[in-house]
């Protein structure tokens, strides 16, 4: 056991030490400390349209099925049959009909969970078998609650409720969604699963660090570069390859805003309108104008963000209408499920922009990602030798601008972010008491000695 | 433009029509050669294989009937393919230190007929071994579909990698099946 003197004096204002990434009993603690209580993305409701439908996935260590029930409810159960513990849906999507039945023994549930029955009651007579008795039912997660289609589970009863936890946060999926003239996105077109060999807070860092683009990503964006001096034009496919190679100027004058819980997002660095060939921005203003009017839709338009994050469930993005959910799998293994959405009512050539930058940029075969995946694993690895303890998150400490809610960077290139994420991954570490979550502030961090 | 509707992805042949004229020999000696480029890591000569049309596609699902609706773990136009050309052989490409190594074994090669256009389509199998760090096994069933390049030989119209794991979990997959 690891005691929590010890925990805090992992994280220091401006570095965390190395064991946070490579220590599995602390990766164990994680999951109940962090995962056992956040709200935590399940999935979308469309990826469950009709009754019976269900979507497994991992919410921390734990296998849980999210499914349509008859009334039109979304309810996340656990993976397991009361019985003799039997997952009872495969992995992956598909529709369990009326009711759960177990391919062991036959038990069956109500779509909400609830018992059914099982063969030869008869067999249990004089017995406490109780088909009341919630021991007898699949488990239903503490709290389950949807923001416009986007279903979040918490293991704890008590604590922070949705709204609340996403704070700032939710405009992104606010916006991801009022990109479609009827405010409403659905999961189309399948999702990438990619594996990193790296711990799963490595890639939340990442997804905020504005020095590493250019430097990571030299060859994609060089690559790319080439590739349209060659062609004489900037076409969105190389673009979107293309935007990491920015000068350090201008990442130092992106926004970057932090909230609490971790979460936060980056400013915009693809203008997509930008592209010698985007017939998408146009059209998807016009769309948009008719139905919002062109005032919002200028609104809607000029919220350009990119990484957006909520901290233990991933990535969404507004722009270009995608969510990369984060599934930490052991301390040096982390899945990526990456969801492409379609706005509904838009037009076509939005649909094709998003699969394109799925494609191209966030895709395990494609150009970019590869780079990421690499260093991750170097760290990783690195970590593990004895060349040194600590992490560094120095860059712009105590610059930062706080924020009612938050904080805001005053130089784009501010190790905000990280400081942010860790302050939040020890107000959840430390507080092993109570199943609610300290309010922890983003400036917790920031002006400690 | 990538996402064009009207590029001709289907591999279901709608005619047999021509295949007499189709030199068995010369397909499979085309298919045989083109793997040993990509063995060889001698891409310049692999992106003279294409047509200027040319598609590249692996698809993400068992049965996807087209790259336009639904993700593809690649879908790649001769522009893209020398993009992913120009990065492997960055000296900045950290995810090619070492390079990844790999052998391909061609087999089952069979004309199947002809599409729309009069395009010959080719079905074969695929065994794919890299070696980057750890070994790595992958496989599949490819379609070609080829056209004559004016002096006997063959360019590539479609070439479509459907891998037996295309729906699992991915690791990074940087070069050319």
């Amino acid at each position: 056991m690891i005691s929590n003197d010890e925990l805090a004096s992992l994280v220091r204002p401006d570095s965390v030490h190395k064991r946070v990434y490579t220590d599995p009993h602390i990766f164990e603690l994680e999951m109940e400390r962090i995962y056992g209580r956040a709200w935590v993305y399940v999935g979308h409701e469309s990826q469950v349209p009709e009754p019976g439908d269900y979507h497994t996935t991992r919410l921390g260590d734990q296998d849980v099925v999210l499914v349509r029930a008859q009334n039109g409810a979304v309810h996340v159960l656990y993976n397991r049959c009361p019985h003799k513990g039997a997952k009872l849906v495969p992995e992956g999507d598909g529709c369990a009909g009326k009711f759960f039945r177990c391919p062991y023994h036959a038990w069956t549930f109500k779509l909400d969970g609830s018992h059914l029955s099982a063969p030869l009651r008869g067999g249990f007579e004089g017995t406490r078998y109780d088909p009341a008795d919630p021991d007898f039912s699949m488990r239903r997660l503490a709290r389950v609650d949807s923001y416009r289609g986007f279903v979040f589970a918490s293991q704890a009863p008590q604590g922070p409720d949705l709204r609340e936890f996403l704070g700032g946060a939710a405009t992104s999926i606010d916006n991801l969604c009022d990109r479609s003239p009827i405010g409403e996105v659905e999961v189309a077109g399948g999702v990438f699963k990619v594996l990193q060999q790296s711990n799963w807070k490595v890639f939340y860092e990442n997804l905020h660090d504005t020095m590493h683009a250019r430097v990571t990503h030299e060859s994609s964006f060089v690559a790319a570069r080439q590739e349209a001096a060659v062609l004489g034009e900037m076409p969105f496919e190389l673009l979107i390859q293309d935007g990491n190679g920015e000068p350090y100027a201008f990442w130092e004058k992106l926004e970057l805003r932090a909230y609490a819980y971790g979460h936060g997002y980056m400013e915009g660095i693809f203008d997509p309108s930008a592209a010698t060939r985007d017939p998408a921005s146009r059209e998807h203003f016009e769309c948009l104008s008719a139905a919002y009017g062109e005032e919002r839709a200028r609104a809607i338009f000029g919220m350009n963000r990119h990484n957006t994050i909520l901290y233990g469930s991933g990535s969404p993005h507004n722009v270009f209408q995608q969510f990369r959910v984060i599934r930490p799998l052991a301390v040096n293994r982390t899945l990526v499920e990456i969801q492409v959405f379609r706005c509904k009512d838009a037009p076509q050539a939005v649909w094709d922009r998003a699969l394109t930058y799925a494609n191209l940029v966030n895709s395990p075969s494609s150009n970019v990602m590869p780079d990421d995946i690499e260093v991750y694993r170097r760290c990783q690895e690195g970590n593990l030798t004895r060349g040194g303890e600590w992490v560094s998150l120095h860059r712009y400490l105590g610059t930062d601008k706080i924020l009612p809610d938050g904080a805001v960077s005053v130089n784009g290139t501010s190790e905000l972010p990280m400081r942010n994420q860790f302050a939040a991954w020890r107000a959840y570490m430390l507080d092993d008491k109570t199943p609610t979550i300290a309010n922890q502030k983003s400036s917790e961090c920031l002006h400690a000695s | 433009m990538l996402l064009d509707r009207t590029f001709d992805c289907n591999t279901r042949a709608v005619a047999a029509a021509g295949l007499e004229r189709v030199d068995a020999r010369s397909v499979e000696e085309f298919l045989y050669r083109e793997a040993r480029l990509l063995d060889e890591r001698s891409f310049d000569e692999w992106l003279g294989l294409w047509s200027v049309e040319g598609r590249y596609w692996i698809p993400r699902h068992h049965g996807q009937e087209n790259p336009f609706e639904q993700v593809s773990l690649c879908y790649e136009d001769a522009m893209l393919r020398e993009t992913r050309v120009r990065r492997l052989r960055s000296d900045r490409n950290w995810s090619q230190q070492p390079v990844t190594r790999s052998v391909r074994l061609v087999g089952n090669i069979l004309v199947d007929g002809s599409d729309a256009s009069g395009r010959v389509i080719v079905r074969s199998c695929v065994q794919y071994t890299e070696h980057r760090l750890e070994q790595r096994q992958l496989a599949g069933e490819v379609f070609h579909k080829l056209e004559p390049d004016g002096s006997g030989g063959w360019r590539i119209y479609l070439k479509q990698v459907n891998l037996v794991s295309c729906d699992g979990v991915q690791s990074i997959l940087e070069v050319f099946l």
